[in-house]
């Protein structure tokens, strides 16, 4: 019972970043319908660029605060430059996915030339932990809980209370209508790269954080796991890809702790090809058409 | 290289040697490639997991080979262990990577969209890895299963006969590939492919039954998968999980995008271009003493490595900006003008 207690708290831990990512991911795919796979090595970048600054004596939280808006521009670059020309010229779906993936493998192995293949550390964090209900965390984790429940929440706001979340969901669901209402939709989907890179690259050094030890497969490695939160709580839904990173957390820090670690990643791969067969649409989805709404 | 004789090479000089070696390579790499492109570039199933049935049909051949793991003293576990000849461990690889390919096939029968079945197929991919990888008993995990016998076939002859004739079975297979291959990619299934690649559900509307077209398609793509990974497997005489990233899959849809989706022609170009020209020639960057200076200096024994992969991907992306249809077009059919 104990070895579950602490699961499900490592869960809610691991859970947090997934979301973090999760809901990144979705905004980006909700405004360009893009499947971006190279949102996975951005991760990366964003856990390198915060220990570029970390060795360079900057606090932790500053550096995830730099090098998510470091990512968030490069999301934007990366847009701008390669992924809306080529869907203007009517690239097909699989084209884009397998030029995100190549994009991907590059960003992933130019890492590695300049950073090198070992593992690398943010190094000790503070040692003080919070025990809660049997459940045992780390004051980083719960930082970071945190800091995934304020962002989400204000992500809520801004997409349904703001005029531009209004302009965001409008852009997402029709562009062509939305550009003659007046929407300047290429600044739309501008703010909303670069709103999804910075999650993104919050999540890199989030990630970075909780798992310790970390190399430049970092976000390929999570980036399974986030689309199967995304997926989980219906693309496009920041509080369903909430719900889904804690669901995917808990059920393989669950199945880690009572089966073999390395079966951490399979119960979440496990969940996404299931939810992709069986509700593509995600758990609280009713029609597929809830991919178009951003919120 | 270094000294012949101390490599173990027999009559053989190390050019020779090397010689040999790219060979299999072309032909291993040409029957993945033509396997990936029936299902990719003819019937477009963007197959991100197509590594998995060269895997599969590898470790088949690896088991079937090999004794049972207590006749080399435990030293390596593994499931099976029949001790079979090489025309039956062979046979076995074609099969495994036939199954396996329906296996990753069926993600495709719902019809998801073309990107998220990609997606699907990777995650197979992934998940395959981790599972071997993690499951010692299954089949050695992470350390892979070695000391199999090279050039299996013939181990009784002279090493350079050996070799030139293991080079010969690769080609043999490769000529019985590409007729099956052809009797795919041309012809009225030919047609029937491409026209599900291009509208599914016109297809379907004609009364073609769409998934089962995909499936077989699946299990013919495993099967050249499958003969490739044996015949690599063979030739290498070992097998691990690290030989089988998914990224490796890259490399194959390269070869296909460069040479040209759906023509047999212009993925055989592609698959010299790449596999042979491009990887093997980046492996020469270690030869510029420039370059292993810049290694030894940042401590990057791989980075030759890293700059394959970081060309192919580049490539990749180059040729989908800027000549989507590949060196050598697929050629379109043509049919009578519909006057309207």
């Amino acid at each position: 019972m104990q070895l579950l207690i602490e699961a499900i708290g490592f869960g809610i831990a691991s859970g947090a970043v997934i979301a973090l990512g999760a809901v990144g991911f979705s905004v980006q795919f909700g405004m360009s319908n893009v499947l971006n796979i190279t949102y996975g090595a951005l991760m990366t970048l964003g856990a390198y660029v915060g220990l570029f600054l970390i060795d360079r004596g900057v606090t932790v939280w500053i550096a995830l605060a730099i090098a998510g808006i470091l990512v968030g521009l490069v999301s934007v670059a990366f847009n701008r430059g390669l992924l809306a020309p080529l869907m203007k010229r009517g690239t097909r779906a699989f084209a884009i996915v397998i030029v995100t993936v190549s994009a991907g493998v590059v960003l992933q192995y130019v890492i590695v030339v300049f950073a090198g293949p070992d593992a690398k550390s943010y190094g000790e964090q503070s040692g003080q932990t919070f025990h809660l209900l049997g459940m045992v965390l780390t004051a980083s984790e719960v930082t970071i809980i945190l800091l995934t429940s304020v962002l989400m929440l204000g992500l809520h706001l801004l997409l349904t209370r703001t005029t531009l979340g209004r302009a965001m969901r409008a852009t997402a669901s029709n562009r062509v209508l939305a550009q003659s209402c007046g929407i300047a939709t290429d600044r739309v989907s501008d703010i909303a790269w670069m709103l999804s890179g910075m999650l993104c690259g919050a999540a890199g050094v989030a990630l970075a954080i909780t798992t310790v030890s970390f190399d430049f497969s970092l976000g390929a490695v999570f980036l399974i796991p986030m689309i199967a939160a995304a997926v989980l709580g219906g693309i496009g839904q920041p509080y369903g890809a909430m719900v889904g990173g804690l669901v995917v957390g808990i059920a393989s820090e669950v199945a880690a702790a009572f089966t073999n670690p390395a079966y951490r990643e399979v119960v979440a791969f496990g969940i996404l090809i299931v939810m992709l067969l069986v509700r593509p649409h995600g758990l609280f989805g009713a029609v597929w058409a809830t991919r178009r709404l951003m919120a | 290289m270094g000294d012949p004789a101390a490599d173990g090479l027999g009559a053989m000089g190390a050019w020779e040697f090397y010689l040999v070696v790219l060979l299999v390579y072309l032909g291993t790499d040409l029957l993945a490639a033509w396997g990936l492109n029936l299902e990719f570039g003819v019937t477009g199933v963007a197959n991100l997991g197509y590594i998995v049935t060269i895997a599969a049909g590898a470790y088949a051949y690896v088991i079937f080979t090999l004794g049972s793991p207590a006749s080399a003293g435990d030293f390596q576990m593994y499931v099976g262990g029949f001790g079979l000849p090489f025309p039956v461990a062979l046979a076995a690889g074609v099969v495994a990577g036939s199954v396996v390919g329906v296996l990753i096939g069926i993600t495709g029968l719902k019809r998801l969209r073309q990107d998220y079945q990609a997606i699907a197929m990777l995650v197979v991919s992934l998940m395959a890895a981790t599972v071997v990888s993690a499951d010692t008993p299954f089949l050695n995990g992470n350390a892979g299963l070695v000391l199999l016998p090279n050039f299996a076939p013939l181990s009784d002859q002279d090493p350079e006969i050996q070799r030139w004739a293991y080079v010969g079975i690769v080609a043999v297979c490769c000529v019985i590939g590409y007729f099956v291959l052809r009797r795919f990619t041309t012809g009225p299934i030919g047609r029937t492919l491409r026209a599900v690649r291009d509208d599914e559900y016109a297809a379907a509307a004609i009364g073609k039954d769409v998934v089962l077209l995909r499936l077989m398609v699946q299990a013919a793509g495993g099967a050249l998968g499958g003969l490739s990974g044996a015949l690599l497997v063979g030739f290498i005489g070992g097998w691990s999980p690290g030989a089988w990233a998914y990224v490796e899959t890259l490399a194959l849809l390269t070869a296909v995008i460069v040479g040209g989706m759906g023509n047999d022609r212009g993925v055989s170009v592609g698959t010299f271009l790449i596999a042979i020209l491009i990887l093997q020639g980046v492996q020469f960057l270690n030869d510029v003493p420039e370059l292993k200076a810049l290694e030894a200096q940042f401590n990057r024994p791989a980075l030759t490595q890293d700059l394959g992969w970081i060309v192919l991907g580049t490539l990749t992306i180059l040729f989908i900006w800027f000549r989507p249809q590949g060196i050598l077009p697929e050629r379109r059919p043509k049919y009578g003008e519909v006057r309207g």
